[in-house]
């Protein structure tokens, strides 16, 4: 997790974007030391829920930068996930996959799966870069958390991406996933070995199995109207004049918050 | 050995005139103390279950094997009409409780018929998963393109710009294409019918009963209530002369192509059919696997 | 202050009661709502999707309920007022939700249209038993303020007022509402925005290394801020210190929800609303709320004609309940009769609190219909002729009842 939190510093750095602007709803939960090196606003929210969450955060405010992070692999988020996409609502969502295949190049079967997995070894886990790009997200990518540099690069970009971006991160997991038999020692090494980066591949073919090397890489990078985009201009061709663009920005509040009062 | 259910009609021999006409084709699965159904005039579910009830009685399957289960939402009363074990769940969840019977169960064969807005809104998470999991059951998902129970408002299905209540000026999200997450989720038989096509629908309900693994059947299907009235596009009748000159039957067509636009061309046929390990198989396979492991080391 | 005038739609109009709380809604500053269509709440999220874009507020149907609480809990620390509506299935799905809000003192308004159940239940019918499930609903201790309506001009109003008390403390209102009143068309007046009194939030002004964002001030409330402000906000669902960062500190865990729940009990007498009349010399009190409040006072005056002494309290406020109220009122009378739209909520907090001075008499209704007002007649006569104490809720067995079960249920052998 902490070479994420390093990518993502190094990625906000790179895209130019403002710390105090950016927000992360996440299901993980962060240390606080973490937020306040971050200067982001975090939000703890329920398990699954950080991208509704950051749809609120968006709409609330339009001038907000939204990061939902979620975990779990899609099980309870899943369906804000494909509608989130649908909708292209403008957020980058971070999802941390901390599964580690269980069975590489056929050899011994692990012991049973950790309880609460939410994916049991003999189930197959989603393609998630595809599922995203088939429901439109426009920006679709996954990388490991060996490959730092990229992350950063990439999370720079989908930083200043207009419309949905999904990053999958693979990391390592809590000590349970380590206790399999022949990833016994460093996963980054598992990683190292077992990891292919192949940038612009159909999103399709990027699925984890053990028959293959994990594929990692920008998928897909498209263009298409935001939410907000299409909400403006449905709405001004329909209602004309009666309308007010919607980009509503409270009333800054006199703070003396570090954007200062504009 | 147990016998499959046998039909009235099939008992009415066709050879004997005096039997024929006595007995409605559908009776033997549909319950008949609850006809007349609510369904509005110009509505399509009612081809989309007669397609249904034909593919029944074809398809050998033991019926007294089969439940049905269905969400809320006008699609959502399917269940309560067929004559089988029937299940009319709450918003959203009837996959989950299919899933449920089947992995309890597996010599059930479960059919969840239910409405876009029920399956793919709030059911959207049980949706993928059921898929990515390849669950052995048929999903019947009948796209009217709207929330017709609640009274008109907007679906995921709902075509860009459309009207619907609750986006009075135009729908400005784009909609769903259902087979296409079908199959990226996982889906092993992926087929898209209109209320229209009502043979070609039937054949493919036979199929996707044959095969194992999950399979979607989308029916397209008009409102005559409110998508038709609201978009002032006619009646249920006009609805099925537009499904008539719009339509195109392109079996095996790449999923990604089938977007629907508003009063655009629809593309119909079989797209995905393929073989995927199920669920209980694998899980089967899994366990056998243990069992031996834990054998050999004692 | 005053509300924005482009959101008060000024005029007479008629208008049910979900379309009037719609309305409240935008004239009370509610600039985004995430709901999703669930009879018999719908037609409140389509008239406020109506009149939205014309005030630069926003509706967007989600795809489930528990994405709409999400999405306008986030709306709200994006700085914006907001609301979602739902009935009885979806309000269950919001519960962790509700609690997450409660936790993080969220001001959001939601708005439940009260439905016949339970489960799928009747969804064209009203009932009003959702009513403990909005005080005690989600999981852990809170507290929450609950107001209930009987007409839409009372949607309208008392939509504003819950999103000012919303604001004022910092706290989710519910405003449990029922399909009768949601679905009654009366007259309802929008005055001018200049009469419209609003709660404005309260932002925090102060520097952001000194911001403690979960510090209260003198009433218990802290000030709000907002995301994208400079103030590295840290919101999180476990319990947490003022600071926001989650702790593990045995007494300041306790100190928190004591304050949670303290900051709306202390603060009861004025937040409790309750419209009384002829209780002070009652021999017997109905106490009601809702819709039923509204048919208890057909019943009310025929007693009245009849000799009987009956106040009448309706419950504006049900949440928090006004304990000392019905504790002080039990001690002059000799009963109170409570209608309600459910086999017995509230009558049992009523029972609580009367201490056993006070009969207490309920009148149920199963649901999908309102009491006979001929009902509520015959229990105040029936509680009126008692001259001992009963222990216990009564439970009156009305025609409906005796119509439908004959002696009522009993087990068999």
């Amino acid at each position: 997790m902490n070479s994420i939190i390093t990518a993502f510093a190094k990625g906000i750095e790179k895209s130019g974007v403002k710390p105090s602007m950016i927000c992360v709803p996440s299901d993980i939960p962060f240390e606080p030391e973490v937020v306040d090196f971050l200067g982001v606003d975090f939000f703890h929210t329920t398990r699954g829920r950080a991208i509704p969450f950051g749809t609120g955060l968006k709409l609330g405010n339009p001038a907000l930068k939204v990061v939902p992070f979620i975990g779990g692999m899609m099980t309870l988020g899943g369906n804000h996930f494909v509608h989130g996409s649908r909708r292209n609502m403008e957020l980058l969502v971070i999802c941390i996959n901390n599964f580690v295949y269980k069975k590489i190049g056929g050899q011994s079967v692990p012991k049973a799966a950790p309880a609460f997995s939410p994916y049991s070894t003999f189930d197959e886990p989603f393609n998630i870069p595809h599922l995203g790009n088939s429901c439109g997200a426009l920006y679709t990518a996954r990388w490991t958390a060996l490959h730092i540099d990229e992350l950063a690069n990439s999370i720079a970009e989908a930083l200043n991406k207009r419309g949905m971006s999904m990053i999958e991160i693979l990391a390592p997991g809590p000590n349970y996933y380590t206790d399999i038999e022949h990833i016994e020692s460093n996963v980054l090494n598992f990683y190292y070995e077992n990891s292919v980066i192949k940038n612009n591949e159909d999103p399709r073919n990027v699925e984890i199995t053990p028959e293959k090397k994990i594929v990692v890489g920008k998928f897909t990078d498209k263009e298409r109207p935001t939410f907000l985009e299409t909400y403006n201009t449905q709405l001004g061709s329909v209602l004309g004049d009666k309308f007010i663009p919607y980009g509503f920005v409270p009333p800054q509040n006199k703070s003396g918050g570090r954007n200062g009062g504009d | 050995m147990e016998t499959l259910r046998t039909s009235k009609v099939q008992e009415a021999h066709p050879e004997d005139p005096s039997k024929i006409g006595c007995v409605h084709p559908m009776e033997d699965v549909l319950r008949m103390d609850r006809i007349p159904h609510i369904w509005c005039p110009g509505c399509g579910i009612g081809l989309a279950v007669t397609a249904f009830s034909a593919a029944l009685e074809r398809a050998n399957i033991d019926l007294d094997k089969m439940s049905i289960v269905s969400g809320i939402g006008c699609t959502g009363r399917v269940a309560g009409y067929v004559k089988l074990d029937s299940f009319h769940t709450t918003h959203g969840r009837a996959i989950a409780f299919a899933t449920g019977i089947k992995v309890a169960n597996p010599k059930i064969k479960v059919v969840v018929f239910s409405g876009d807005g029920d399956l793919i809104a709030i059911g959207g998470n049980h949706f993928i998963h059921a898929a990515r999991r390849n669950i052995d059951m048929l999903v019947i998902c009948v796209n009217n393109f709207i929330y017709a129970m609640t009274g008109g408002q907007v679906a995921p299905t709902t075509p860009l710009a459309a009207y619907a209540t609750t986006c009075p000026f135009g729908c400005v999200e784009p909609p769903f294409n259902i087979p296409y997450i079908a199959d990226s989720s996982g889906a092993v038989y992926v087929a898209r019918w209109t209320t229209l096509h009502i043979r070609r629908l039937s054949n493919s309900i036979i199929e996707a009963l044959n095969k194992k693994g999950f399979s979607v059947i989308e029916v397209i299907s008009p409102c005559a209530q409110y998508y038709s009235r609201i978009n002032k596009l006619g009646d249920g009748l006009d609805m099925m002369k537009f499904y008539h000159d719009n339509s195109e039957i392109r079996h095996g067509e790449d999923t990604k192509n089938l977007d629907i636009g508003f009063q655009k061309k629809i593309i119909v046929g079989k797209f995905v059919d393929r073989e995927r390990p199920t669920y209980t198989e694998r899980y089967n396979e899994w366990l056998s696997e243990l069992k031996g492991a834990k054998d050999e080391s004692g | 202050m005053k509300t924005d005038p482009r959101a008060v739609k000024t005029g007479v109009y008629y208008i049910d009661g979900d379309v009037a709380a719609g309305l409240g809604a935008l004239a009370a500053g509610c600039k985004f709502i995430g709901g999703y269509p669930i009879t018999p709440s719908t037609e409140a999220a389509e008239a406020f999707a109506r009149v939205a874009p014309s005030a630069g507020a926003m509706f967007i149907q989600m795809e489930d309920e528990i994405g709409s609480i999400a999405s306008i809990i986030g709306a709200v620390w994006a700085g914006v007022k907001s609301m979602t509506i739902t009935s009885g299935p979806g309000y269950s799905l919001m519960m962790e939700n509700i609690g997450f809000g409660a936790m993080l003192e969220t001001p959001f308004v939601l708005l439940n249209i009260q439905r016949a159940g339970p489960s799928t239940g009747v969804p064209t019918k009203t009932g009003q038993a959702d009513m403990m499930q909005s005080r005690w609903g989600s999981h852990g201790d809170y507290e929450l303020i609950a107001i209930a309506p009987d007409s839409p001009q009372e949607m309208f109003d008392y939509t504003i007022k819950a999103f000012n008390l919303a604001e004022r403390y910092r706290c989710p209102v519910m405003i449990m509402s029922d399909e009768c009143v949601g679905h009654m068309t009366e007259k309802v007046v929008i005055p001018r925005a200049e009469e419209i009194e609003i709660e404005p939030r309260r932002f925090y002004t102060g520097l952001p290394n000194e911001y403690l964002p979960f510090k209260p001030d003198a009433d218990l409330i802290p000030k709000m801020a907002k995301a994208g402000d400079g103030y590295n906000l840290y919101i999180t669902g476990l319990i947490h210190d003022e600071r926001g960062y989650p702790v593990k500190n045995e007494e300041f865990k306790s100190a928190y929800v004591r304050r949670l729940v303290d900051k709306i009990r202390l603060n009861k007498d004025k937040i409790i609303e309750i419209k009384e009349d002829g209780t002070s010399d009652a021999e017997v009190i109905v106490v009601s709320y809702g819709i039923s409040s509204r048919v208890a006072v057909r019943g009310i005056e025929r007693a009245r004609e009849k000799g009987i002494k009956v106040g009448n309290l309706r419950l504006v406020t049900v949440w928090p309940f006004p304990d000392e109220k019905i504790c002080a009122l039990a001690k002059t009378i000799k009963a109170f009769v409570v209608p309600e739209i459910n086999y017995g909520q509230i009558v049992y907090e009523v029972d609580r609190c009367s201490h056993g001075k006070a009969n207490v008499v309920l009148v149920p209704h199963g649901g999908s219909g309102v009491h006979n007002p001929d009902d509520i007649f015959d229990a105040i006569v029936y509680a009126a002729k008692q001259e001992r104490k009963i222990e216990g809720v009564i439970e009156y067995k009305t025609k409906l009842e005796k119509m439908i079960f004959g002696g009522g249920n009993k087990l068999k052998e």
